[in-house]
């Protein structure tokens, strides 16, 4: 208990406090409400198990210059997807391959649909400019769901 | 720091489903997640990119933490990480080599953990506040309002007699020590001294 506290400290410490949530913006609180949506989503999480970037930051380290393209692997326990940076659009590809949908959700809660070809292949086009994440349903009743991505 | 039984509350409630304590949560945290993102002096726009991945990673946890008074520390490396993510991004795209300039340098462990006491201490004084009579915290928003309220401006807004206003600021303040928010703030909390914590301030 601040028992210890004086009633001249008390309140300089609440009107810090005070300050501090007003110095929040209001989007920023929205922001994190809005997360809410994705409690309790009934998918099977693919977890990034390969980031070009990653490798890219420890060669960083030695060289500043690094012109490669960007690759992610998703991996779950019954679909593998793996993504590449062409120009404007995400490209990948299911594997094993399989025909099916892929939602696109961005955390602002928008989601669009592409469709997954015969030969498990996707495009995303535009790439999305806030992070999000791919939630793919498979022909045979797979349901999986990707951690979020930042391009 | 103790367990807050009102954040393991809020965090067993938000895991189950309600929405409502989720809310709760985020306006507690939302000013800790958002200093450590101006710590990192990014902009409006990687700040909104960070507090997003954030707070999706801490709804995904929310069924695994085990010890709800983690929470805070999770909040705070979790989003010096992904700050850490972005500066280096930015960097890179920039072709500025590895991007661990100062301001990123600046941002070490010892400031992360000094922001996560001065959060936990802002959050409980804010419930303590917030468990106040309403005149209460009347009274005292006008005392620290800035510039400050004079006396007779208070007497004029709430009819409190002029040479009433000290005792019952005594007493709204004795009520905001003895509340449970407050009560719920550890012993290791204690030595760290009030930033700019000049009276009256």
């Amino acid at each position: 208990m601040r028992n210890d506290w004086d009633d001249d400290r008390l309140l300089g410490a609440l009107s810090q406090a005070l300050k501090a949530r007003q110095a929040v913006p209001s989007w920023f609180i929205e922001t994190g409400k809005n997360a809410f949506a994705w409690h309790n989503i009934d998918a099977e999480l693919a977890q990034l198990t390969y980031d070009s970037n990653e490798d890219q930051r420890e060669a960083a380290v030695v060289r500043s210059e690094t012109a490669s393209i960007r690759a992610l692997t998703f991996t779950s326990a019954h679909l593998t997807l793996e993504l590449e940076v062409t120009g404007n659009s995400l490209l990948g590809q299911l594997l094993p391959a399989r025909e099916g949908q892929l939602e696109i959700h961005t955390g602002a809660g928008d989601i669009t649909t592409t469709e997954v070809d015969e030969i498990g292949c996707f495009s995303v086009d535009p790439i999305p400019e806030s992070p999000f994440r791919l939630r793919c349903h498979t022909a045979d009743g797979t349901d999986v769901l990707t951690g979020w991505i930042t391009i | 720091m103790r367990d807050d039984p009102h954040v393991v509350a809020l965090v067993t409630r938000a895991s189950g489903g309600d929405q409502d304590a989720w809310y709760e949560l985020v306006d507690r945290y939302a000013p800790l997640v958002y200093t450590i993102c101006t710590r990192y002096r990014l902009s409006n726009h990687d700040i909104e990119d960070v507090g997003q991945n954030v707070w999706l990673l801490l709804v995904e946890q929310l069924g695994k933490l085990r010890e709800p008074a983690a929470l805070p520390g999770w909040l705070a490396t979790t989003t010096a990480r992904e700050c850490l993510r972005v500066v280096t991004a930015a960097s890179k795209a920039e072709r500025l080599g590895t991007g661990l300039d100062d301001s990123v340098l600046f941002v070490d462990d010892t400031a992360i953990d000094e922001e996560i006491l001065v959060a936990e201490r802002n959050a409980a004084l804010r419930a303590a506040f917030a468990e106040l009579p309403p005149r209460c915290q009347q009274l005292l928003s006008m005392l620290i309002s800035d510039p400050p309220h004079s006396y007779a401006e208070i007497h004029a807004k709430l009819g409190i007699p002029v040479g009433s206003i000290g005792p019952q600021r005594a007493r709204c303040l004795e009520r905001m020590r003895r509340s449970s928010a407050l009560a719920a703030l550890g012993e290791g909390e204690e030595k760290i001294d009030i930033r700019g914590g000049e009276p009256g301030a």
